[in-house]
């Protein structure tokens, strides 16, 4: 068989094991490059917010902190919803072991109680006029888009366009992480261009076989589009006599 | 159906080269070894837990008035300050202000040191990023050279602060990355993470045109994805039409 016969016959065969997988390919590709990465991380939804420290807003010294807390690690002077407050774990491995204390009284803010965390979450979401649809607490089992090392976490859900949410820490006060419907549908692209649809792994055995098998079918494509266009420049008379040179 | 065919075989060659290298990278992502791809064979964890002594360390909020509310001051502008972190650096506590914040530690941050017992400024020069790079390395090479860069960065290209790069005569010349303003480790690389790079680069289009800036949402990529959307729609519509027709019969 000639090179184009052959080519022809692979590529048919194997496109029609491989094909599905090319149109998933290109619509999940053509998904994660047109929208803007910083988009898709929710940049846009949170506040830049900047408030500023005031001597006057800290009553309660590092030296007594300390006191209280001789185990404190990590600490930082921050401000939240325009107070002056403390964070610190006493612990590096466990979200329990943070706290939130506040700068003024030396008052310990957490575990933040859920109107604390709606304030919270207002405060920094971009759209101010937005109202918030429903508030969850998740202390275990975090769904699909939420890394389990945030957890605890208050999920605040905003009525408005994409369905955004934010977590907001149960011990901190911090925003870990935020979500919108078009992350969420980026990371179900992003599984199906590497075809792990559990750790979205790129490495996985399955991508690799049908990598080759496409790879294959590509190069034999390639083959099919030399004769076709490079060889014979359309031409029915060309291609007729191409094709009986084949034949013969 | 016909144009369905003549779409497909010229979209073929528009698409042809990039679609190999599509392929051959992608491959190539799923074969390398992810732990080399890192650029961390040389990085160690910086002890991150000096002991404090809690006793001296002065009171953040002395830095408030100081650096916040100081107006009209000739050696020092009033600036804002939105954090004051305790931080151990080289086994030495220090006060990590901050006078900018973005949103992650790589967008544009602006931060000033201040040694936490003894309230001198403390200015991360050439000598400092020397320790603190050398501590993060547990490497053979010597420090080959040390430069201040500005953003952006060839091997971190979403970072966005100013950043000392310290190079390291070693056989995968690995180079730390320091952070200007706070001292922050932004990270190593290597030869292994560079060639690794290179493929991203190839599977991004990112090569320096059409917007393409160390990412994947540059207008040539987005404008060779459609037509590989097209071409790909093009094709699968050929396969259900030789299923249809009888063609895939196994003899």
């Amino acid at each position: 068989m000639s090179w184009y016969r052959v080519s022809r016959k692979y590529h048919k065969w194997l496109m029609l094991f491989v094909g599905l997988q090319f149109v998933i390919w290109s619509i999940s590709g053509a998904y994660m490059v047109i929208f803007d990465i910083d988009y898709i991380h929710g940049d846009t939804l949170v506040a830049n917010q900047q408030g500023a420290l005031k001597g006057e807003q800290v009553n309660y010294s590092i030296a007594q902190l300390y006191q209280e807390y001789p185990q404190a690690k990590k600490v930082e002077l921050t401000s939240l919803l325009h107070e002056a407050v403390y964070r610190f774990s006493t612990d590096n491995a466990n979200n329990q072991d943070k706290h939130l204390l506040s700068a003024d009284n030396g008052k310990l803010l957490s575990p933040i109680s859920k109107s604390y965390a709606v304030q919270i979450a207002t405060s920094l979401y971009a759209n101010t006029k937005a109202n918030i649809e429903q508030v969850s607490l998740i202390t275990e089992k975090p769904p699909f888009e939420l890394s389990a090392r945030h957890l605890p976490v208050w999920r605040v859900d905003f009525d408005d366009f994409a369905s955004p949410s934010f977590f907001i820490s149960v011990q901190t006060g911090a925003l870990v992480t935020k979500r919108h419907t078009y992350w969420r549908l980026f990371d179900w692209m992003f599984s199906f261009h590497v075809m792990d649809f559990i750790e979205e792994d790129a490495s996985n055995k399955l991508l690799l076989v049908v990598s080759v098998l496409a790879l294959m079918a590509s190069l034999f494509g390639l083959v099919l589009t030399y004769f076709r266009v490079f060889k014979q420049s359309g031409n029915k008379r060309t291609k007729q006599t191409a094709k009986a040179k084949r034949v013969g | 159906m016909k144009l369905i065919k003549s779409l497909h075989k010229w979209l073929s060659v528009l698409v042809a080269l990039q679609l190999l290298i599509w392929l051959a990278s992608g491959l190539f992502f799923n074969l390398m070894d992810h732990s080399k791809a890192r650029g961390n064979e040389y990085r160690v964890k910086t002890e991150k837990r000096a002991a404090i002594d809690t006793a001296r360390l002065l009171e953040p909020s002395v830095y408030l008035v100081k650096y916040a509310l100081k107006q009209n001051s000739l050696e020092q502008q009033a600036r804002p300050v939105y954090s004051i972190k305790l931080i151990t650096l080289l086994s030495q506590p220090y006060y990590l202000l901050n006078h900018s914040r973005g949103l992650y530690p790589h967008f544009y941050n602006e931060h000033l040191l201040i040694n936490a017992y003894t309230g001198e400024q403390q200015s991360i020069d050439e000598e400092m990023v020397l320790n603190i790079a050398s501590s993060s390395y547990n490497g053979s090479g010597e420090v080959k050279s040390t430069v201040k860069i500005l953003p952006p960065i060839a091997d971190f290209p979403k970072e966005q602060n100013s950043v000392w790069q310290i190079n390291f005569a070693d056989e995968l010349n690995t180079s730390a990355y320091i952070d200007v303003s706070s001292g922050r480790l932004v990270g190593h690389s290597n030869d292994d993470k560079r060639f690794a790079d290179f493929f991203f680069m190839l599977h991004f289009m990112d090569y320096g045109l059409m917007g393409a800036e160390g990412g994947f949402n540059n207008g040539l990529v987005i404008f060779f994805a459609l037509l590989l959307l097209i071409f790909c729609l093009t094709g699968a519509i050929w396969v259900i039409e030789l299923i249809n027709k009888g063609r895939y019969k196994i003899r």
